[in-house]
């Protein structure tokens, strides 16, 4: 998290953070990745393997969003985004378009969560960090293949 | 009749993703041409008429907003019909590129049915 941002507002802030999250991550997915999301129960063993996008975001809200799979639902998922059999894709597309996702998860929920806010987002990046933000809000759903994990540290840049 | 299409995006996946729900929606797409940004845009089309444009806005060297200003000061190229394809669904952003001269905006996810729409729509509404 960049250092001007302060601490994370607390998770009751979006108290509907969870439902938002899975409902619109099923449009996204099942719109332009031909995968199906379902409700699951977090479970974070397998984050500190996982392939992470984190993206800024600022303006009427300001903060950080990331999104993290495994390593083979990443494949599974660029697969479905492609239309290629994983073994034809080149080392480089799963992580691209997990960047994709990221951007598109999360301009998709920022004008979900907040409708008449005036938002830009940043360029997504992918890390290697486990899911670290403090009291962020949180949600986990599950794929066919595998997890996904959401967060969003919502910040004060001129509070710094 | 195919129409010939440039997809302006600085994401190689996405521009294959775009090229693929193009002919999964039925659109019969001839020549498709690619560009990672507004200044490779304007050298394609250098040497090339398309039928429309889809272009994202934030791309390095030259974001969608330029390219959009680039074209209507072009004689040739002003009457290109362009679809902005964008994460960015504010209601300002949307009238802003449309006042650059967008004929068409596209929030993601869009499903490839609601891409085929909104081409047959700028399309006829260019041709009408």
């Amino acid at each position: 998290m960049p250092e001007q941002l302060q601490p994370a507002r607390p998770v009751e802030e979006a108290p509907e953070f969870g439902p938002v999250v899975i409902r619109v991550a099923a449009e996204v997915l099942e719109t332009m990745f031909f995968e199906e999301a379902l409700p699951s129960a977090c479970e974070h063993a397998w984050l500190a393997q996982a392939v992470s996008a984190q993206l800024s975001f600022e303006g009427s809200h300001c903060g950080e969003f990331l999104l993290s799979v495994p390593p083979g639902t990443a494949r599974s998922i660029a697969a479905g985004f492609l239309g290629v059999d994983p073994e034809e894709m080149s080392e480089t597309q799963p992580g691209e378009v997990i960047l994709e996702l990221a951007n598109i998860l999360c301009g998709a929920l920022m004008s979900t969560l907040w409708p008449e806010s005036n938002l830009s987002l940043g360029t997504p990046e992918l890390v290697s960090a486990e899911h670290s933000f403090p009291a962020a809000m949180h949600c986990c759903f599950s794929l066919p293949e595998g997890m996904v994990a959401v967060s969003i540290a919502l910040g004060s840049r001129d509070a710094a | 009749m195919a129409f010939s299409v440039l997809i302006v995006d600085d994401s190689a996946v996405m521009r294959g993703f775009i090229r693929r729900v193009l002919t999964l929606s039925g659109f019969e797409v001839g020549e498709c041409l690619e560009a990672s940004n507004g200044e490779e845009a304007l050298a394609r089309l250098e040497g090339h008429s398309v039928d429309v444009i889809l272009t994202d806005i934030n791309m390095p060297k030259m974001n969608g907003e330029e390219l959009l200003r680039r074209l209507e000061t072009d004689e040739r190229l002003r009457s290109v019909p362009t679809v902005v394809i964008s994460t960015d669904a504010t209601k300002a952003r949307i009238l802003k590129m449309l006042s650059l001269g967008a004929d068409g905006y596209m929030t993601k996810p869009f499903s490839p049915e609601a891409l085929r729409e909104e081409l047959e729509r700028v399309l006829g509404a260019r041709n009408a």
